[in-house]
This record gives C-alpha cells, structure tokens and sequence, in this order.
C-alpha cells in the first residue's frame, strides 16, 4: 500500500514535466506576448525589444525553459510579469478560495443529490422518480453562468442584493465569508447534483437487480438495511468515479463563477494572466493545478481501494 | 399433524407489455415436517419462480394471482405483511441460490454476513455471534473458520462459498431450506460434498429441504418425493423411487430417457425435441402437446387435469384419464 503510494507519487514526476513544457510551449505559440500587453499597440519597436530582452524572452527557447524550471524545482516559480508579486505565494491564497468553493459545492450537491438519488431508485417510474429526473436534468443541461445571472438578478429584483466584493477567508470571518460563497457555491452545486443525482440512481437500480441483494432479502434483512448497508454501500464505487471527476474539473473550472461573482480565486488569477500574456502566472498556476488534480485521482484510487476490498494495490 | 408447507392452487402472473401472461398454473405441492421434496424440471419451467412466491421474493413484474401457500398449517404466506414476513426469511424458511459466486455481498467480509442473520432474528452480544458463526462454520466443514471468517467472498472458491451460504441458511435452525439449484454451478466431486452435508445437516437440525434443480441425479441422491414441473404447471407428482421405477407422463419419460442415454455407450444423447414455451407463445390444451410423441386431438383442445394414478402417484395427461373425461 505505501509502496503504491510512493510509486504513484514519483509517476507524478513525468506527467508534471509533460505538462509543465506543454503550457510552455503554448504560451510561446499564442500570438502577443507580456511585452505588448504592458506597451500597449502605440509601442516603439525598441521599447518591445527592451522589454521583452529585461524578461528574457530574447533567449532561445530551450534556455528559457530550463531557467524557468531551475527556478521551479527550487520551489521558486518566478514573479509576475505584469504585478512584479511572487508566483507561488499568490496561487496558494487564491487556491484556498477555489478550493473552499469546490468543497462547499460537492459537499452541498452530495446532501442533496446522494438522498433524492436513492429515493427516485427506490420509487423507480412513479412521479416522484420523474421529478428527480427532471430536477437532474436541469441541474446538468442549465449552464452554470445562465443560472448565476438569473439567482443574482431574482436576488437583486426582490432582496436589494448585491454580489459582495472581494474575499474573506473562512477562519477570519466565518459569517461574511460564508455570506460571501454560499451563492456560488450553490451554482457550482446545482450542476454538480444534477449528475451525481443520476449516479446514484442508476447504481442503486444496478446493485439493487443483483443476486446478493436477494440473499439480504432472504436473510430477513429490513429495507433499510438492503438499501443503505448494502445497495449504497456497493453504489458508492460508481458514484465516487464521478465525484472524483467533477472535482478534479472544479478545480480548474471554476473561472466563469469566479468572474461573475468577481471573486479572486485561481481561475481568476488565470483567466488575467492569459489575456495579459503574464506567462510566469500561466505557467505556475497550470502546473499547479495539474498537480493537485493528479493527487485528487489518486486519493479516489485510494478510496477505492478502502470501500471495495476486491480492489488492492501492491 | 399439519404439513409444513402447502401450496394450494398457486398461480403466478407475468405483467409485460401491458399484457399479463400466466407463468405459474394452479400448482399444488405438499412436504411434510423432516421431508426432502425436490421439484425437476428444465429451465424455464417455472421452478424458481415457485420457490421465490413461497418467499415472497418474486422480481417486480410478477405477482401470485390466485391460491395460498400455508405454512405450519394456518399462516398464509402470500397474506404476510412485509413486517412479519421479515420474521419467517433466514429464520423459520432460508433460501440458498444456484450462483455461489454472486450470491454474497463482495463488500462484507464472511463473518459480517454470518452475523448479519443472528442481528436480524434475535438478540446477541457481538461476542455470542461471532461464536455462533465459527461453530456454524465448523459444522459445514470449513477449515480454519478463526481465520476465514475474516475473509471476503472474493478470496473463496465456489464451493467455500456455497459452504458459506448453507451456513447462513441453516444458522438460525429453520424448519424449511429451500435449495434453488445449489450445486449447478459447482464442480462434479464438490457437488456431491455439498448435497452430502445439506442431507446431514438437515437431518441433525429436523429441517425439511425443498430441493429444486433440473438434475433428476440430484433429486434420486436427496428426496423423498418429487413434483415434475414443466411449462409452470406440476405434470406428475410422486415417490421418488415410484417417479424412477413407473413414470407415467411422456415428459417425465422423456427427462428420465435423456439421463439414461448419458450413461449409454452408443454416445447418442437423447433430448426431448423443442423448448418449453414461454409464458407469451401459450396457447390452450395440454402445454407439453407440441413436443410430445403421445400427443392426442383432445391435447390440443383441452388442458388434461392432475389423474390419480394411485393414492399417491398423480398426473397430469390425458393418457391416464379417458374415462373421467367421458364421465365429466
Ligand atoms: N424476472 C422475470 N421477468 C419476466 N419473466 C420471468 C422472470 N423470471 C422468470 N420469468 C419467466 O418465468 C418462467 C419460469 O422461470 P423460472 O421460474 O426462472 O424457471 P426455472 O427456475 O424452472 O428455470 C420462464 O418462462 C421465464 O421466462
Ligand atoms: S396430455 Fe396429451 S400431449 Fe399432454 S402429455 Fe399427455 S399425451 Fe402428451
Ligand atoms: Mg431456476
């Protein structure tokens, strides 16, 4: 087991340096550069070359590469192009914001999507099943900014509200930093529920047709028992794929949100840094979030591995 | 003295399509305290469907729509609430299932799923369970029940499993264990290990099996009686040796020409020509008249009663019967 761990741990390595010259190379590609960005499009030529040799982007490109990752491996991930500020420091306190979002989501859509999914299983093709299903289906197929824009209008029209602006950490001020997620949280929430409402009741109906169920049933086991001890329990291996997923994508996919309810959260700090071409900031926080997605699958195999004894890992 | 179990005029619907299909004919069974009944048949004949109705475990397009299943001579069973039904499964009728690779939760170690039915059906410490379970576990002949009983049911061979699933049925001394096809899926030499240890655990604990498997091997090695079923209905009923020595419905000969021709040395293996109709392709008359070489005008027509061949030899064709007919 910690043998797997370990091996998983180094297999980080390669995949973190495939994807660490891949957004490099990228970001090279992308026609414009931080140069133009700062100088505007009245720039003097000299002045772009200027700049552009103060931040080295006059050196080939493989020398570039390698005093970038130099840097990296050091733990040092360079400053900003655009701000001056350290790489590092500033994608960790925004990712403790996309991070407190994705958790208030999941945890939000699994109270609610884990219940009414073993009830539509449960009452399968009766009215209440379609009204779940239907539910589901709005929560998956309602884009994310469509039902943001309509909860802060609806807000807006009937409660004087307002968005509020910037960001509170939780352990400074936990009511106005709740006040302050709890919306977009509930947006994230939505979609996830919606999928993870249809998990659910797919497996239970699966495990539920199993022949082990019946032996439950022959053992004189009560309907909760079967239910929650053993159909959800099994469910649960399929429903944790899912999950695991929709977090792995949060996490790098909260930028339209984060946007909308102008929060300062990783994807914010991305979305700027490309379309002022801060390349540093690209860098830095891609290879970031490409890391903490690694470690979240591997935390789900782990899981697996805990709720299934089938599955082992030497 | 009651019997222990009496099906009475038992018949099981399919609804599909929006249609509803008979499945199970006015079955009638009878198996005394102590008494080992099997029910033969191919598949398809309806046999686990029975055996699910007297659990009322039937999957969710089928319902009994007619008939009553007594047990212990006044308790109807298809009149149970769902409460005190909870009270007779794994407790006075236990079930074991033909797939031993399937039958168990892979998520639950063996010791949880032992223990599982003493929680259900009374009221022990831990300690008294886990006892109960290692003795249980002794009994159906597993070595090192200590270690294996922390084991799951993926680390068990098919026959530890079955093994396993006769532990769980018999743990709480029912009075009846019904074995749906509990050696189909085994090896040949486990086969007969498990029909031995069910015929002596069953006899030590007083416990009536209803047997059901389309094996008539099975039935001669571990009943006393046997109904032949085909196409949901009970075509012959009697002694198994009566059954062996003196069939009388051309579908029981046919059954027992096919195992015969199994030991036969010219290799020709004799199968009764055609399937068992499905409940939707049914027409009237005699349901086995399209494959048997007997077959008369009047099996086409009418449906043949169950004929008394002797008090305890019945039938269900019209060969045995002309003279009621024209009497009725
Ligand atoms: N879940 C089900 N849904 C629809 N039809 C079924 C179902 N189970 C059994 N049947 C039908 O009922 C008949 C009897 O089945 P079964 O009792 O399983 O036979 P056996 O155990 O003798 O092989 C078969 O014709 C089968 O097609
Ligand atoms: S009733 Fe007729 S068709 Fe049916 S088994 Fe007897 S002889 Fe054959
Ligand atoms: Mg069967």
């Amino acid at each position: 087991m910690y043998a797997y761990i370990v091996r998983r741990l180094l297999m980080l390595v390669p995949v973190l340096f495939g994807v660490s010259i891949f957004i490099f190379v990228i970001m090279r590609i992308v026609p414009g550069d931080v140069a133009m960005t700062i100088l505007g499009t009245d720039a003097t030529p000299e002045s772009l070359k200027q700049l552009r040799e103060d931040f080295g982007l006059n050196l080939p490109i493989y020398q570039q590469y390698f005093e970038w990752m130099a840097g990296v491996l050091t733990g040092d991930f360079g400053e900003s192009m655009r701000t001056g500020k350290e790489v590092l420091p500033d994608i960790l306190t925004r990712f403790k914001l996309t991070f407190e979002l994705t958790l208030i989501s999941a945890v939000l859509s699994w109270i609610i999507a884990i219940p009414l999914g073993i009830i539509a299983a449960i009452k399968r093709n009766t009215k209440t099943d379609f009204g779940v299903r239907l539910i589901s289906l709005l929560g998956v197929s309602v884009p994310n900014f469509a039902l943001a824009t309509v909860l802060i209008l609806i807000l807006a029209l009937f409660f004087s509200y307002s968005p509020p602006v910037g960001y509170v950490g939780f352990f400074e001020d936990p009511a106005t930093n709740l006040q302050i997620m709890i919306l977009p949280s509930i947006v994230l929430g939505t979609a996830m529920a919606g999928a993870v409402m249809r998990m659910t009741r797919s497996s239970i109906l699966e495990i539920l047709r199993q022949d082990f169920i019946r032996t439950i049933r022959a053992k004189g086991a009560r309907e909760r028992v079967v239910i929650f001890q053993h159909a959800l329990r099994n469910a649960m291996i399929p429903i944790l794929t899912i999950i695991g997923m929709q977090i792995g994508t949060l996490l790098g996919g909260t930028v339209i949100i984060e946007q909308i309810f102008s929060l300062p959260g990783l994807g914010q700090l991305v979305l700027t840094a490309i379309t002022q071409r801060d390349f540093t900031v690209v860098q830095g926080a891609v290879l970031f979030i490409a890391f903490v997605f690694v470690l979240i699958n591997l935390l789900v195999d782990l899981l697996y591995s805990y709720l299934d004894p089938r599955i082992t890992y030497k | 003295m009651s019997p222990l179990l009496e099906i009475k005029d038992l018949s099981i619907d399919l609804y599909a399509d929006s249609e509803k299909f008979n499945v199970i004919n006015n079955i009638n069974l009878t198996i005394e305290k102590k008494q080992k009944y099997g029910i033969v048949g191919e598949s398809g004949s309806g046999k686990s469907l029975t055996s699910l109705s007297i659990m009322n475990l039937l999957p969710d397009a089928l319902a009994i729509s007619g008939g009553e299943i007594l047990f212990n001579g006044d308790t109807d069973l298809t009149n149970l609430s769902k409460k005190e039904f909870l009270k007779i499964r794994g407790n006075e009728i236990s079930m074991i299932f033909q797939e031993p690779m399937t039958a168990l939760d892979p998520l639950y170690p063996i010791e949880h799923q032992i223990m599982e039915v003493l929680k259900f059906h009374g009221s022990y410490s831990k300690k008294q369970m886990r006892q109960l379970a290692v003795e249980m576990l002794e009994k159906v002949g597993i070595p090192r029940p200590q270690q294996l009983i922390k084991e799951y049911p993926h680390q068990l061979s098919g026959g530890m499993r079955q093994r396993i699933m006769i532990a769980i049925a018999l743990i709480c001394n029912p009075r009846l264990l019904i074995a749906d096809e509990p050696t189909t899926a085994l090896d040949v030499t486990i086969q007969a290990q498990i029909l031995d240890l069910m015929n002596e655990l069953t006899d030590n604990y007083d416990t009536s099996i209803l047997m059901i498997t389309h094996d008539l091997g099975v039935i001669a090695e571990t009943c006393e009686r046997v109904a032949v079923m085909y196409s949901g209905e009970v075509v012959e009923e009697a002694a198994v040796t009566t059954l062996f020595k003196n069939p009388t419905h051309p579908y029981t000969v046919g059954l027992l020409e096919s195992v015969k021709s199994l030991g036969d040395k010219s290799n020709k293996l004799y199968s009764i020509p055609g399937n068992v109709p499905t409940p939707k392709q049914l027409t009237g008359g005699c349901r086995f008249a399209s494959r048997c070489p007997h077959a008369m005008e009047i099996c086409r027509s009418q449906a043949p009663p169950l004929f008394s061949i002797d008090a305890d030899h019945k039938s269900k064709c019209w060969l045995y019967g002309e003279e009621e007919v024209v009497n009725g």
